[in-house]
């Protein structure tokens, strides 16, 4: 029954996509396009849609300034926090699904807390802290605390992955014999890659997003490339500089578009996995 | 899980949250009772001033040097002050004085005026509305927006929704600061938007220098980064939905309306709440487009303020009586949901 108000609010419906799409998309579309002009074009007093493009703006970022050295930072800072924070969380993360007594949910609460902790609080306290032990300005401080800060986060995750993994399926492991970790190793570790790639996204998204811990922890060539971009800031920056810092953010968004594309149904998954169950 | 296997399992985790978390907690707690300075001491120093023709003069003064250990380097001086930087960073005497008698500026008349003028002149206090502001304000906005593209895209063809869904995730996931970079970008002087409105005849606005347009335009981005989130959740919420009540609905009559109000809208009430929890935390720690518009001249936020005074004003005590304030802060806007899950404990056990 295609009555004449149902048409209407179909049109209206794809109106207001159509409008949310332009709305999430365009900021980004702009800011590719810009970061191939001269500052000329890129800002001129009449917007065009064409104009010379180059790679100049990226050639000066990632060679002059030094960005593939942010780029290689960034690298192992990621990838190490991943890797140690997947660790550490899935036993955690497992322990808190098959655990039954109170310990399991004060640890779950603390967490919680720890979670909702504006980060410049703990970094306030490392300053001082890092600089008196030594330890200023290396790959190893920015690693363990951003494991760390992940932690609240991904154990909460993890624990609702295996709640969903049934409890029969290790019990079973334990009442043939096994050890808790014989039986983790053995019957669980080959069936929680799923939830574990879910949450290695999000550890890398926190990692890899973050700007205010590494651009306080590490300096000079020790910064990663989000923290970088706080060179390209402020408003007595030359145009050119400006356009660097454009083309240095594009870069920085290249790599999270790819996971988008690859990893879209993961991401999804995740986020509502740790919303309905959590 | 026998508590033993549970421990040793959960071990490492939290080791880790315990010296990266709650030791530095225990520290910034210890930074705001003390007060360091650098040791000085008050030495003679002679220069040989010229004078005219080569000749020089012998000059003495009496200046302060700080004083160097073994090593070179300074030496500081901890001293204990209780809750002195506390109540600086709170300014908790200027706010009992404005509320006994608000002075407010030349334009206010009325208490409550004078009163939210006096308060905000205070750095934390100004820092801390603005906060508040940016959390009740997005939190309904993206809770109206994410439903309405929730059943937007629940309403259109299998094909689109992937689509849709891409485009509406990039908000939320591209880095804070790119994304309010780009944001940046397309409001500064002479950027598309500013000129594309002096072109429509609308005049030229400094949209960055404004304390309405900036506050504004930092809350719009708030819903465009968060509403995404929001519609991620709810959409999924409508995938479960059962169809039966829907139906039901239907054949009663009810129009579209009263089905997203009686049917819908109850079946997602626990997912609009755990969406509301977690964007008021998100929110109150909102940073980056504050650092990226260079705006706390207008619009603070405490997270920015106390990432002000440790970055730029090097005072970590400073710091870390804010942090304090901001931690008393998160516990007050927790203090809902850790009564909500600890009645769901009582009753479990």
């Amino acid at each position: 029954m295609k009555t004449r108000s149902s048409l209407l609010f179909q049109s209206l419906t794809g109106t207001g996509l159509t409008a949310w799409v332009v709305i999430a998309v365009f900021p980004f579309f702009w800011m590719f396009l810009i970061s191939f002009r001269a500052p000329v074009d890129a800002f001129s007093s009449t917007p065009t849609f064409f104009a010379p493009m180059s790679l100049e703006n990226f050639r000066h970022i990632w060679i002059e300034d030094g960005f593939w050295r942010f780029a290689i930072n960034t690298t192992i800072v990621t990838v190490a926090t991943i890797a140690i924070s997947l660790t550490i969380g899935c036993l955690a993360g497992y322990a808190l699904a098959r655990y039954r007594g109170s310990l399991g949910f004060w640890l779950l609460v603390a967490a919680l807390v720890f979670r909702a902790l504006p980060h410049v609080v703990l970094l306030t306290a490392y300053k001082p802290a890092f600089y008196e032990l030594g330890i200023w300005s290396r790959y190893e401080t920015l690693i363990v605390v951003l494991v760390a800060i992940n932690q609240p986060f991904t154990i909460w995750m993890l624990r609702a992955f295996f709640i969903s993994i049934p409890r029969e399926l290790d019990e079973a492991a334990l009442i043939d014999g096994c050890s808790r970790w014989k039986a983790f190793r053995l019957v669980i570790v080959p069936v929680m890659w799923p939830g574990v790639i879910t949450a290695g996204l999000f550890s890398f998204l926190l990692a890899y997003n973050d700007f205010l811990i590494a651009s306080q922890l590490m300096n000079g060539e020790m910064t990663t490339m989000t923290a970088s971009l706080g060179n390209y800031m402020g408003q007595n920056k030359s145009m050119e500089r400006l356009m660097h810092g454009i083309a240095g953010a594009v870069s920085v968004t290249i790599p999270i578009i790819l996971l988008i594309f690859i990893f879209q149904r993961q991401i999804v998954a995740g986020m509502t996995a740790g919303a309905v169950k959590g | 899980m026998k508590t033993r296997s549970f421990l040793a399992f959960v071990a490492p985790s939290v080791a880790s949250m315990l010296i990266l978390i709650a030791l530095p907690l225990v520290g910034v707690a210890y930074l705001s009772l003390h007060q360091s300075r650098v040791k000085t001491e008050l030495v003679e120093l002679t220069t040989e001033i010229p004078l005219v023709g080569g000749l020089t003069r012998k000059q003495t003064r009496v200046v302060p040097q700080s004083v160097l250990d073994e090593d070179g380097m300074p030496i500081q001086i901890w001293e204990y002050v209780g809750g002195r930087n506390l109540a600086k960073a709170g300014e908790f005497k200027g706010i009992a004085k404005a509320i006994g008698n608000p002075r407010g500026g030349s334009e206010e008349k009325g208490y409550l005026s004078r009163l939210y003028r006096d308060i905000t002149n205070f750095e934390f206090w100004a820092a801390l509305e603005f906060t508040l502001l940016y959390t009740f304000l997005t939190t309904p906005a993206i809770l109206i927006v994410g439903l309405a593209l929730a059943l937007a895209v629940n309403s259109v063809s299998k094909r689109l929704r992937g689509t849709l869904v891409f485009a509406t995730l990039l908000p939320m996931i591209v880095t804070p600061v790119v994304s309010s970079l780009a944001i940046y970008w397309l409001f500064m002087d002479n950027a598309i938007i500013t000129n594309f409105i002096e072109y429509l005849g609308f005049g030229k606005f400094y949209f960055l220098a404004d304390k309405i347009t900036i506050r504004t335009l930092i809350i719009l981005y708030g819903v465009w980064f968060a509403a995404p989130f929001a519609f991620i959740i709810l959409y999924a919420g409508l995938q479960t939905m059962p169809r039966d009540p829907l139906e039901s609905a239907m054949i009663d009559g009810a129009n579209k309306w009263q089905r997203l109000r009686y049917v819908i809208i109850p079946h997602l009430g626990p997912l609009l709440t755990v969406i509301t929890l977690i964007h008021v935390m998100d929110a109150y720690r909102v940073f980056e487009p504050i650092l990226v518009f260079n705006a706390d001249v207008f619009a603070n936020s405490v997270q920015y303020l106390t990432y002000f005074a440790l970055a730029f004003q090097d005072n970590i005590h400073k710091a870390a009586a804010y942090s304090i304030l901001t931690i008393v802060g998160v516990i007050i806007l927790l203090i809902p949901v850790l009564r909500k899950s600890f009645r769901e404990y009582r009753i479990k056990t």
